[in-house]
């Protein structure tokens, strides 16, 4: 809870809004949209269409064409959105690397990004990381190596482990483990994580 | 968090223009520090303006500089075979800090803007200086473990959190900015301010300025350098203290020498008296001694953090024998 | 399909599904109206809340509903005098800072989490204290008793012993901080029917509070908890957080989820409470134990009492004639703590496995031999011979891998440019425990068996352990067999916790499998078929589908004559960087004794995770607190340090493997908390051996290594 001098919340400044939203350089709602919405009186619908805006990305070489609030974070948008909850939430503050997904194929916290930066992005995540019914050779590593244990880190650390092979950061255990730092495990799969990475390196597939 | 509005735009100009028009406006450029600081209530800016397609990611060698755009991701920085070769030093602070996740976002702009770690800062129940003016510092007599031991002022006793800043300071980098009239230039080790009687202020950055690049001369410390950071964990945590050390050795004299420290001050903190004791003289560890010693005269601790008074000196001297060591 | 089978017959079942993202947690259910729940929480320590202002936040978008104490839907038991002091929502009291004081429901996550900032609370405050050491100071401040004093032979024999010693040893809060951040799903359906999709290491515990509070009968309620993402202890009770949520759904009619911020894992999902331990160890001079005496206090709330087994060891786990214990609980104004892995005995562990070092130490022996000397054959505390116990060979397993015999008994010998390396070692040690369970297994003529109970897996591994027991005894195929579980409509099984799950459900798996087979064996007979004929032949043969068998399993008699416990010794090695104060865990072997190894390579895993959380309690985890605010001011994962994968290094984990002959059919005992406990001992007695500095204080951080 936030003390006294609190902001007034946007739903009370829909008209200032609307105002703002004239500027808008780059994306902006189509004026048409704008106009009916503000005619209709329904005061839901219009905050709705007035908070959102229009975002194509695509994710795992689907596209999805929606509207969002600037404020909704990749990760919420994926897992409450577009109901792919593969991409975990153990922080929400780039603290732990749960959610870490590929985005234009690099490894990123996706609860530090908002969806609308990745507009036009290709996003890949833990579900999109199989060939059809043939696992990643690292998810088939992280189950040889039982490179997890609850499974809630996993697919943070199995994204960002192909990551790193991508990389070239595995030229030994510490240079993996180092770069693997970012994704906390509490059960404390690490050695075997990097069992995981070591084996899919070796074995010289392309990740 | 309220629900702002976000703009994109592809220019240094347009956004600098778009900055301007409000007050309540912020640059969005990787997001790691500002949209934490937004999930956390301390900071609510009603107007993001994206710059991340503003193409400010060169990192090239003009002329006897080195010159990095401010939207250049940390990675990209890091891993870049030019920094590598050139200032291997910042290669390493960089790949100290955050994680690999982070650091591909986070931007060089971003980094140097990145808030402090106080804890007294992200809570909004908290007293803060630095976030609210006039509240108090909760730091000065609470928590203080990770705080300054440096320059710190009777309103706060932050430390900035960037090991890359720590580099930049030590190597002279300069800071290119602009606002809607032109450019100016800022020394690196003038961009960070200390707290003085204003927290609120990080650094000499104006309202209506954006950071455009860095420019970094060229020298000859790619041979015995290093970034020593010590922490509480491994990795993926901020320093207790760190140290960035580079020199130049001809016939074991030291002719050239920076030194900087990180977690220590409100700013990053160039160690000018140990370079100067330093230059002329051999690479001993007595010297390295002594130089750590010059390095402390002004520092005070606020108890939690009185162990750095130990373990500054400390990290300077296994800093410069690292650095040393290195062929 | 096929390229998604398990290629190991020890690989997890669950496997695939974790590692495509397909495992459900709980807050990944989709249900048609969702709403989501953001809590409101209190910012001050203690006091009175005298109004609340929710007008802003009722206003604003999306917002469907605020539920505090002031508009709260019936929970039946709240509204009888007496139970618990913290009624959610039932009280204007505040107990602790942080405590939830409403809930905010909306249409989407952002526009819940916005209202719940703009709802303003104002308090009458009081004073309070959240600070332990304070309160043990103050003669005023309660203290009361957590456990029996216990007392063998002469008390305080330390005092008069040859060689002496009395220590104090200080543990502080520790929070689980599983990843999985916790919450619930609640779907408050007409006629008082109930659904919810949790987070617990429970399904009818959970099950069980609810119907409780809201007195409604528990067929009433649905559980459902099939994917737990760590629990480590702070799952294994129902949360005010989670009543707050099924009150909020009950409320609006609707669904709400509510996932709880990582801020909010400090406070409302318990923690480690912070341990004061004196050990007084007495000996002769020949290294024999003449007296121990252990006294804890441990933290608590004002509002509800905890306490955990923090003296326990100190009664069995050496030989000595005279020993005392004594274990106080001091409530402060802070949530109620919670069993976080290993519990009580993990802090015990810490202290008294290195008041032993520090014995040896005194006594100039080695302290691998000092403990082998102190050895007990017995537990002179039950006076009973120990089930099983191969803690010798053990020592000598794990000496060997650690490479022992590089140590310098004299602390400090061992030296290479800035850095000193150290060698340690401890015990851990736990109660074996077996519960009562039930398992239902339905056979079928199709080849597979399917297996039912309503138990759980936080993180160990249990259905993997379930099928390969069945497996060994029914010799059909691990992915014939399918364990199902997570779900309250399923056979009862105890809360998953105290390792208790694979030797309680294990031996109902046990049962069912052997019913099954008799079974089998009788329609084969009735049919005329040979006795040893295949289960799937036999029930062809009389036009059976299937059959299914339940049965309950508990322990029997054995317990009267047999102390039963699991053990582990855990070896490090650490270097210690002089000038830095840093200490690296350089090497681990940690060697189990806990009977028979069922799943070796889950096993495995248990045993690494162990060192792992030893390593955060021994060098990096703290959850502090400003005492002005009664606040945490490292409630996050940048701030509270657990282990990144930098700060682990390769760990070789060994098994006695031997089979306790009278726990359970399988001859195997619990391991999950002995893989932690001790642990944190093993690196402050490593530490002390590379520098000759005694920590008593955990953390290790370097500036204690500098002090
Ligand atoms: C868990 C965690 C651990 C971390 N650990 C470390 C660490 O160990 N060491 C370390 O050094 N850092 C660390 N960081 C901090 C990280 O480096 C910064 O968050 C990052 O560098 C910020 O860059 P960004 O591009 O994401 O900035 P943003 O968050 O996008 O922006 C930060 C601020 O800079 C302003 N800004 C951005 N670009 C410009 C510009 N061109 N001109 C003017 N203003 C601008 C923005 O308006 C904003 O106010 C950590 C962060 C996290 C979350
Ligand atoms: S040290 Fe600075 S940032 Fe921290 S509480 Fe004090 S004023 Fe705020
Ligand atoms: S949820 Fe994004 S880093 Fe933790
Ligand atoms: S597997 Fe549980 S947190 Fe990594």
């Amino acid at each position: 809870m936030k003390s006294s001098d609190q902001k007034p919340n946007q739903g009370d400044s829909r008209r200032d809004f609307l105002k703002k939203s004239s500027v808008i350089t780059a994306i902006a709602l189509t004026p048409s949209v704008a106009v009916k919405a503000a005619e209709s009186n329904a005061d839901e619908r219009f905050a709705q269409l007035f908070e959102k805006i229009p975002l194509e990305l695509t994710v795992n070489n689907k596209v999805y064409q929606t509207t969002v609030e600037p404020r909704v974070t990749l990760l919420d948008y994926l897992r409450e959105e577009l109901h792919l909850t593969g991409t975990k939430k153990g922080c929400d503050h780039g603290q732990c690397g749960a959610c870490t997904v590929h985005v234009d194929g690099q490894r990123v916290n996706s609860c530090l990004s908002l969806a609308v930066m990745n507009e036009g992005k290709k996003i890949t995540t833990i579900e999109g990381l199989a060939n059809g019914e043939t696992l990643h050779p690292m998810q088939a590593a992280f189950i040889k190596h039982d490179g997890f244990q609850c499974g809630y880190c996993t697919p943070g650390q199995i994204m960002s482990a192909v990551a790193c092979v991508r990389e070239g950061h595995t030229g030994s255990r510490a240079e993996i483990s180092e770069y693997m730092s970012g994704n906390i495990c509490r059960c404390g799969a690490y050695p075997n994580i990097v069992d995981a990475i070591i084996e899919v390196k070796e074995g010289g597939e392309k990740v | 968090m309220i629900n702002f509005q976000y703009l994109r735009t592809t220019t240094a100009k347009s956004a600098i223009a778009l900055l301007v028009k409000d007050k309540n406006a912020k640059f969005l450029a990787g997001g790691t520090n500002l949209i934490d600081l937004m999930k956390r209530g301390v900071t609510a800016p009603e107007k993001l303006i994206d710059i991340n397609h503003v193409p400010l990611k060169q990192i090239e060698q003009i002329g006897n500089k080195i010159h990095i755009g401010a939207l250049a991701s940390n990675s990209a920085v890091a891993d870049s075979a030019l920094i590598k070769e050139k200032l291997p030093l910042l290669s390493w602070a960089l790949q100290a800090g955050a994680s690999a996740q982070l650091r591909n976002v986070a931007t060089v702009g971003g980094n140097m803007m990145q808030r402090t770690r106080c804890s007294y800062f992200y809570d909004t129940e908290m007293p803060c200086n630095k976030r609210q003016p006039g509240t108090g510092c909760g730091a000065m007599e609470g928590f203080n473990r990770m705080h300054a031991i440096f320059g710190a002022s009777e309103k706060c006793i932050a430390v900035h959190p960037s090991d890359m800043c720590v580099a930049l300071t030590a190597l002279d980098a300069e800071v290119v900015v602009a606002n809607a009239k032109g450019e100016r230039k800022i020394p690196f080790k003038d961009f960070h301010r200390l707290a003085g009687d204003t927290p609120q202020l990080d650094n000499n950055l104006k309202a209506d300025e954006m950071i455009i690049r860095l420019e970094i001369p060229m020298n000859n410390l790619a041979k015995n350098y290093h970034y020593l950071k010590v922490r509480d964990r491994a990795s993926y945590a901020f320093a207790l203290v760190s140290v960035a050390a580079a020199f130049e050795l001809s016939n074991n004299k030291i002719t050239d020498i920076r030194l900087a420290m990180g977690g220590v001050a409100h700013k990053p903190w160039r160690l000018t008296a140990s370079e100067n004791f330093l230059k002329g003289k051999e690479a001993t560890l007595s010297n390295f001694e002594e130089a750590a010693q010059l390095a402390m005269k002004d520092a005070k601790g606020f108890g939690g953090n009185d162990f750095k008074l130990k373990l500054a000196p400390n990290t300077i001297i296994e800093g410069l024998n690292l650095a040393k060591s290195k062929v | 399909m096929e390229k998604r089978v398990l290629k190991d017959d020890n690989d997890r079942v669950d496997g695939i599904l974790k590692v495509t993202g397909q495992a459900k947690y709980f807050a990944e259910y989709e249900l048609p109206g969702l709403t989501y729940g953001v809590l409101v929480t209190s910012t001050i320590t203690k006091g009175k809340i005298t109004a609340l202002d929710t007008k802003a936040a009722e206003k604003a978008p999306g917002v469907i509903a605020v539920i505090s104490h002031l508009n709260k839907p019936s929970a039946a038991a709240y509204e009888q005098e007496g139970g618990p002091q913290m009624k959610i929502f039932y009280t204007d009291k505040i107990f602790y800072n942080g405590q939830p004081i409403a809930i905010v429901v909306a249409n989407t996550f952002e526009r819940a989490t916005h209202a719940a900032s703009l709802v303003k609370a104002t308090y009458a405050k009081e004073d309070f204290n959240t600070d332990f050491e304070k309160a043990l100071k103050d003669p005023k401040a309660k203290k009361l008793q957590g456990q029996a004093d216990y007392k063998r032979g002469i008390e305080n024999a330390y005092k008069t012993a040859v060689v002496k010693l009395e220590e104090r040893y200080f543990l502080p809060i520790e929070t689980h901080n599983p990843m999985e951040l916790h919450g619930i799903i609640a779907d408050w359906r007409p006629n008082n029917q109930l659904t919810v999709y949790a987070k617990t290491q429970g399904v009818k515990a959970t099950q069980g509070t609810i119907a409780n509070v809201f007195k409604i009968p528990m067929e009433n309620i649905q559980v459902n908890s099939e994917f737990v993402g760590g629990g480590f202890g702070m799952a294994l009770r129902t949360w005010p957080l989670e009543i707050a949520t099924v009150m909020a759904s009950k409320h609006i009619g609707k669904p709400v989820k509510v996932v709880i911020t990582r801020m909010q894992m400090f406070t409302m999902v318990g923690n480690r409470p912070a341990a004061i331990q004196t050990i007084g160890l007495g000996a002769n001079k020949d290294g024999k134990l003449t007296g121990i005496t252990h006294r804890a206090y441990g933290e608590t709330s004002t509002y509800e009492n905890f306490t955990e087994g923090v003296v326990n060891m100190a009664k069995f786990m050496y030989q000595c004639d005279n020993v005392n214990t004594a274990y106080a609980i001091v409530p402060v104004d802070l949530g109620v703590p919670i069993w976080m892995r290993g519990p009580g005995e993990a802090t015990g562990a810490f202290a008294l496995e290195s008041a032993i070092d520090e014995m040896a130490h005194a006594l100039d022996m080695d302290p691998l031999d000092f403990r082998i000397k102190n050895d007990p054959e017995t537990d002179q505390q039950k006076n009973k011979p120990f089930s099983s116990k191969n803690i010798k060979e053990a020592y000598k397993i794990g000496a060997e891998k650690i490479g022992w015999s590089n140590r310098k008994n004299k602390p400090g010998s061992l030296i290479e440019g800035p850095w000193q390396t150290g060698y340690g070692v401890s015990v851990g040690v736990f109660n074996a425990n077996r519960g009562k369970a039930s398992v239902k297994g339905i056979l079928k003529a199709d080849g597979s068996l399917h297996l039912q109970s309503a138990t759980s897996d936080i993180g160990p591994g249990t259905g993997t352990g379930m099928t390969l027991i069945a497996n060994k005894l029914m010799k059909i195929p691990v992915n014939k067999i399918t364990f199902e579980l997570g779900d309250s409509s399923l056979p009862p099984a105890p809360s998953q916790g105290g390792s208790a799950t694979l030797s309680t459900v294990g031996s109902a798996v046990n049962d069912v499998c052997v019913a099954l087979k008799s079974a089998i064996a009788e329609l084969a007979a009735n049919s005329n078929m040979d006795a040893t004929a295949n289960f799937v032949d036999v029930l062809k043969k009389n036009n059976l589908p299937q059959i299914e068998v339940t049965k309950e399993s508990q322990g029997g008699k054995e317990r009267d004559n047999y102390s039963m416990y699991s053990f582990s010794i855990h070896f490090v090695q650490v270097k210690v960087h002089a000038l830095t104060g840093v200490v690296k865990v350089s090497k681990i072997v940690s060697v189990g004794d806990s009977g028979t190894i069922v799943s070796p390579k889950t096993a495995r895993s248990q045993m690494l995770g162990g060192a792992v959380g030893g390593i955060g309690m021994a060098l990096t985890e703290e959850s502090i607190i400003d005492h002005r605010y009664g606040r945490y001011i490292n409630n996050n994962f940048a701030d509270y340090h657990v282990p990144v994968n930098a700060d682990v290094p390769e760990i070789d984990v060994n098994f006695i493997n031997k089979p306790d002959p009278y726990i359970n059919p399988m001859g195997a005992k619990g391991m999950g908390e002995i893989a932690l406990i001790g642990f944190s001992a093993a690196v402050a007695n490593a530490v002390f051996n590379a520098t000759g500095k005694r920590i008593r204080t955990l953390p290790i951080t370097p500036d204690k290594i500098l002090a």
